[in-house]
This record gives C-alpha cells, sequence and structure tokens, in this order.
C-alpha cells in the first residue's frame, strides 16, 4: 500500500550508486545476449551455404523468402504459436487456483510448504522430468491401462509423440513460472478491495470475479507471456514429448543447424522466433494498458 | 432498544483476546467513535459489524435484527477503509456505480445516483479516472460516495483520515461530519486520533486492550474521564498524586502537598477519606498568578521551564514535589512569567477531577 509511504529525500550520491548496482548485469546481458543475438541475426542475412558458420559481408533477403515462401516452415510458425497459447491457457487454468490458495494462506509454515511443493519439480532437470513423464504417457503408462482397465478405449491413446504430448510436457514445465507469478500479484492486492466489494453487494463469487480477478490481471499477463515465451522457445520438450514429429521451430532450427549445417537458415527461423516472442510482448504491454488500468 | 447492538461480543486469535466481552448501544443516526491506541481491538470490532470476522462469541444486532451469521453482502452496511480500497482496474464512475450493479438496477438510474453522488462529494468530472490519477483526498471522496450511493443502514468509517496530511485531515474531518450530518446515516467511526474523536462524535467509546473502558460524549470523555488511562490518553492531562480528604457527594477534597484543594469525583467512581488518588486537571484550566501577601494557601510552586507556543505559552511549574503543566493563552492582560518565578496556581473546583 502507498499509504504514508513518503518519498524520501534521496541524495545525488545515493542516487549515482543505485546505478552503479546495474553495470554487472548490464555487462553480462551485453556480453552474452545483445552481442550473440546480433550476430545471429547478421547471420540470418547472408547467404544459406552448408557447412559455413563465420559472417560474410554478403547480404541477401534469400533466407527470409525461402521462409516465408514454403508452406512447411510458415506451418511451423503457426503450429509454435498454438502450441505456446494453448500452454499458456492451459498453464493459467490450472495455475491459478494453487497461486490463489497459496496467496491467502497466511500462516507462513504452511505457505512455505505449499511453494516448496509447486517449486520442487524444478529441482530436476527438465529432460528427467520429461522421462519420467513418459512412464505416465506412454501407449503402455500408467494412464492408458487405466483407460483400458475401466474399458472407456479399446487400444491406447496416443499422449506422447504427438501435438497433445508436447502440450502435457510444456504445461508441467511452465506452472512453477506461472505460479510464482502469480502468487506475487495476488499477494499483492490488498484483502480490503475484496472486502469493500462484499459489502458493497457481491457475494465471495462475484467479488472475485468483479474485483480480485481483474485485480490480478497484470500478473495473468505477465505469467502468460512468460509461458508464452518459455513454451515457443523450448527445444527440449518438443524433441522429446514429440519424437521430432511436432515441427515447431526450434526443431526447425536444430534441424538447419545440426543436421544441414545451414547456419544463416537456422538463424533466420531463430530471429522470426525471436520477433513472434517480441510481438507477443507488444501486445500484452498495450493490453496490460488498457485491461488494468495501467497496473502493469 | 438501539440501533445497533453488541451483546457480549468477544473475539479471539488463537490464544490472543482481541475483544474482550465487548458491550455497546449504538443509536440510530448517531456519530459513534470507537477510540483507542494502536492494536486495542477497534477494527476488529468494526469489522465484526460488517461481517468480516466472525465473533467468537455473542450476538450483533441492527434495527433488532440478529446479523451475527450473516454474510458481508447481506447486511446492508457501508464500509470506508484506511487505504479506500478503490477498484485500481475501474474508473470512479465504475466504483462508484459497484454496490448498484450488483443491485441490479437499470442505466439510467445508476447514471443518475452515481452522478448524484458524484456531486454531493464533489467530484464532478472525475467519472473518467482511475485510482492512480487521483489524490488521497479525492480516493477518500469516491470511497465515501461509493458507499453513500448505496444508502446504507450503516457507514463504517476505519481510520479514513490517516493517510491524508495534516491540512487535508483537518479539512476532512468536517466535511465528512457534515456529509454524516445531511445523510443522516448511522456512523461508527474507528480511529486513535483523540481530536478527531472529540471533533466528529457525538458519542465516543474508549477502549484498550479489547475491553470498552468509558462511553460518553465527547465532553464526559474529556471532562470526566473514568480512569487515568483515558485522562491520559484523551487530551493533556496533568495527574497529581494527592490524598481524600473530605468526601460530600460527588464534591471530594484532597490534600495536596500541604493545601487541601476541592474537586469533583470522576464519573461513577468511589473512593474513600484517606485513599490515594489521582487529581486531574487539564493544562489549560489552570491560571496562575505570582504569589501575594496576605493570601489564602494556595498551590504554589516554581516556574522550571516557559514554552513559548504562539498562540499559547506553557510552564511547567514544580509544585508540591510533582510537576504541572500550564498553558495560557498569550495575552497582554495575562502576566508573562519567568522562569524561576514564585507563582501560585488556580483552577475551578469543577476543574479538578479526582480519579482513582
Ligand atoms: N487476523 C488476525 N490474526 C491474528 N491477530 C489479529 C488478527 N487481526 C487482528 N489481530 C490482533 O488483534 C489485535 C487488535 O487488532 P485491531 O486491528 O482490531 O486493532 P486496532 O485497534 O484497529 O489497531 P490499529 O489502530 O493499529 O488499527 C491486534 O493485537 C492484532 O495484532
Ligand atoms: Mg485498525
Amino acid at each position: 500500500m502507498a499509504d504514508g509511504k513518503m518519498s524520501q529525500p534521496r541524495s545525488l550520491s545515493q542516487h549515482q550508486f543505485k546505478w552503479l548496482l546495474v553495470v554487472p548485469l548490464v555487462a553480462f546481458f551485453v556480453l552474452f545476449f545483445v552481442i550473440p543475438v546480433g550476430l545471429l541475426f547478421a547471420t540470418s542475412f547472408n547467404p544459406a551455404k552448408v557447412g559455413q558458420v563465420a559472417l560474410v559481408s554478403d547480404l541477401t533477403f534469400d533466407n527470409y523468402i525461402r521462409f516465408f515462401s514454403r508452406s512447411n516452415y510458415l506451418m511451423a510458425a503457426g503450429r509454435s504459436i498454438l502450441l505456446a497459447s494453448i500452454v499458456s491457457v492451459i498453464t493459467l487454468i490450472v495455475a491459478y487456483p494453487m497461486a490463489f490458495v497459496i496467496a491467502k494462506t497466511e500462516n507462513p509454515a504452511r505457505n512455505t510448504f505449499l511453494l516448496i511443493l509447486v517449486l520442487a519439480s524444478m529441482q530436476l532437470d527438465m529432460v528427467i522430468r520429461l522421462y519420467g513423464m513418459m512412464v505416465i504417457l506412454g501407449d503402455n503408462g500408467l494412464i492408458n491401462q487405466i483407460l483400458q482397465e475401466l474399458g472407456l478405449t479399446d487400444g491406447p491413446v496416443a499422449l506422447m509423440y504427438n501435438f497433445r504430448g508436447v502440450v502435457f510436457g510444456l504445461v508441467q514445465f511452465a506452472i512453477p513460472f506461472m505460479v510464482l507469478t502469480l502468487v506475487g500479484v495476488i499477494k499483492g492486492i490488498p484483502s480490503s478491495l475484496e472486502e469493500a466489494a462484499r459489502s458493497l453487494g457481491a457475494s465471495r463469487r462475484r467479488a472475485f470475479m468483479r474485483v480480485t480477478l481483474p485485480a490480478s490481471m497484470p500478473g495473468i499477463l505477465s505469467g502468460s507471456l512468460l509461458v508464452f515465451a518459455l513454451s515457443i522457445s523450448s527445444y527440449i520438450v518438443p524433441a522429446l514429448m514429440g519424437g521430432f514429429r511436432v515441427g515447431v521451430l526450434p526443431i526447425h532450427i536444430y534441424q538447419q543447424v545440426a543436421e544441414s549445417a545451414r547456419f544463416q537458415f537456422g538463424a533466420t527461423i531463430a530471429v522470426i522466433l525471436f520477433l513472434i516472442s517480441a510481438a507477443a510482448v507488444a501486445i500484452y504491454l498495450r493490453l496490460g494498458n488498457r485491461k488494468s488500468g495501467g497496473l502493469a | 432498544m438501539a440501533y445497533v447492538e453488541f451483546k457480549a461480543i468477544a473475539k479471539s486469535f488463537g490464544n490472543f483476546v482481541a475483544v474482550a466481552d465487548l458491550d455497546l448501544e449504538i443509536e440510530q443516526g448517531e456519530f459513534f467513535s470507537l477510540l483507542g491506541p494502536s492494536g486495542c481491538g477497534k477494527s476488529t470490532t468494526l469489522r465484526m459489524l460488517a461481517g468480516f470476522v466472525k465473533p467468537t462469541k455473542g450476538h450483533i444486532n441492527v434495527h433488532g435484527r440478529d446479523v451475527t451469521a450473516l454474510p458481508p453482502e447481506a447486511r446492508d452496511i457501508g464500509i470506508v477503509f484506511q487505504n479506500y480500497a478503490i477498484f485500481p482496474h475501474m474508473t470512479v464512475f465504475d466504483n462508484i456505480a459497484f454496490g448498484l450493479v450488483e443491485r441490479k438496477l437499470s442505466r439510467p438510474e445508476i447514471k443518475k445516483k452515481v452522478d448524484a453522488a458524484l456531486a454531493e462529494v464533489g467530484m464532478t468530472g472525475f467519472e473518467d479516472r482511475y485510482e492512480r490519477e487521483l489524490s488521497g483526498g479525492q480516493k477518500q471522496r469516491v470511497a465515501l460516495a461509493r458507499v453513500l450511493v448505496i444508502e446504507p443502514e450503516i457507514l463504517l468509517l476505519d481510520e479514513p483520515l490517516s493517510a491524508l496530511d495534516k491540512k487535508m485531515r483537518e479539512e476532512m474531518k468536517f466535511w465528512i461530519k457534515n456529509i454524516q450530518k445531511s445523510v443522516g446515516i448511522t456512523t461508527i467511526y474507528v480511529t486513535h486520533d483523540q481530536s478527531e474523536a472529540l471533533t466528529m462524535s457525538d458519542r465516543i467509546a474508549v477502549m484498550d486492550q479489547g475491553r470498552v473502558l468509558q462511553v460518553g460524549s465527547p465532553v464526559e470523555i474529556y471532562e470526566q474521564p473514568a480512569s487515568r488511562f483515558i485522562a491520559e490518553f484523551i487530551g493533556e492531562s496533568n495527574l497529581l498524586k494527592c490524598q481524600v480528604t473530605t468526601l460530600d457527594g460527588s464534591a471530594c477534597s484532597v490534600n495536596l502537598g500541604d493545601v487541601s484543594i476541592p474537586g469533583r469525583l470522576s464519573s461513577n467512581a468511589s473512593v474513600e477519606p484517606g485513599q490515594d488518588v489521582a487529581l486531574l486537571v487539564r493544562p489549560e484550566m489552570i491560571r496562575l498568578r505570582p504569589i501575594e501577601a496576605n493570601e489564602p494557601p494556595k498551590l504554589q510552586g516554581t516556574v522550571s521551564e516557559t514554552i513559548y507556543q504562539g498562540s499559547v505559552v506553557r510552564y511547567r511549574i514544580h509544585a508540591a514535589g510533582q510537576e504541572i503543566m500550564v498553558e495560557v493563552a498569550n495575552r497582554p492582560d495575562l502576566p508573562r512569567l519567568n522562569t524561576g518565578d514564585n507563582v501560585a496556581t488556580y483552577w475551578s473546583a469543577e476543574s479538578g477531577v479526582v480519579i482513582p
């Protein structure tokens, strides 16, 4: 709450010191993000030549033209966007109730316990987790066995090595990120907002729908954005859960770079992937300003 | 039967007793304050009436109806919070319309009522603003409009002024009181600021550690505090150690140093001759005069400190082994004293209150 938080006069030197604190991060960011991404961007404008890694001065749009004139690449882009969107929505639906419970649990011991529960899965490497999921989702996995025991299906339902499998894998990967983002935002909503709504005549459910949920919109948006970006750029999950059969952009990047050794075209797909994520951020910023009265 | 009745209400959080055995009766149309130090259970009491907190035991009646088990939305009570709780994702208009929408009024009706409410709180023209575009005082007005527009039976205010600066606070104090009077709504006001309570209230309940210590009009609370705690909490006070000498109804003389001083017994108190008591004298009730010869015995002392404050001058007097604070209006017809002067102190018998 902002009450009573007077703006304190801050001396100039303190102010300058504050800026010094960000120097290590900025240096790291430039060295390991801006420069590589810049090089990647430049490479994507070089003619595709198998085995060629170094930058050349020859500039061309051929790679981009190739990308946008081949339907399998365009479909891969569409598939990636669809996948990331579906994962964001499912993760939100699964994570919100959990985040809500954690945020409203005041007992610190119980609160910590619930958070650890959510974060526990992050302790294991993604590959190990995915192999774990295979045991459950495979043709002879737990779920298929149960479905057949119950007589709901005759043969096994393909839960893996397809789009569905990738969605399962990404959702379980993304849940902790979504929960953490949402817990922070929901905790920051003063309980007096809900109470005000209640005493103005709203039932518990109405108060949630009209006040708490919209007030947590900044968290919903930023959590979804985070999950979208994580999902659309994930390689390992489509590789293992989709068995290379779900052709999303990161799979294509891998194939271009590792299998065909066409770095330039791989770079082009990577740049396009990056632009899709950037577009998602732009949409988020606009939504954030409209939906939440500028809270985001 | 009173309009709002708390009957033997108690609230514990685990082993901690936040409110203990509370009985209160509040009349219709009254401006009633709960006054007490931080943590004494004021908000808890208010929140039990609003329905946010379930009493551990006891009942609350409103207008003869037992509301103890009702959820907040069924109580017809409006509350203004310390942080105003303006919905951040809604405009001022939608904030004020919130309760009307819940009551399923038609759009034109809502518009009419919100416009009227905006006008009443002087916020016409602000309907499209968001919370972050409002000052503290404006948020306050919106919060009040949002509540008044649904015409609740009772208005609850939990420290609504504490987030404002001093000047704004003074202004809003009278503004809230005026609105309350013109609407005529039964109001319960929570504050730890005695000057707010004294200025605005018809009656005040002074609370400490989950209990109500005294209920009375501002005059009663200020001039006849039932205990030393209340005397010290409300206004500034000199509590002089003394013994009861004679007792006659509420008239009561005490021995202070070597002089006998007339006073009156505080309401509902009972003392016996010889008992050690405190004599409460407010600083502004005391007059000072240089000592003259052949004077009847008065409490005499020495000025140990002079504090000039513009409109008033304050003197710290050392008398009968105790410190007495005196506040004198800064007027040319009153003598100005200096540190070290010997003075005689005066106050009328009504101004000296004997507190057990
Ligand atoms: N939900 C709660 N759980 C545990 N203790 C609580 C809870 N709510 C209040 N208390 C305790 O009950 C006591 C009374 O709280 P309350 O909020 O009623 O005080 P208050 O008189 O309004 O004080 P303030 O002027 O600081 O607002 C406090 O000691 C507080 O710590
Ligand atoms: Mg309080």
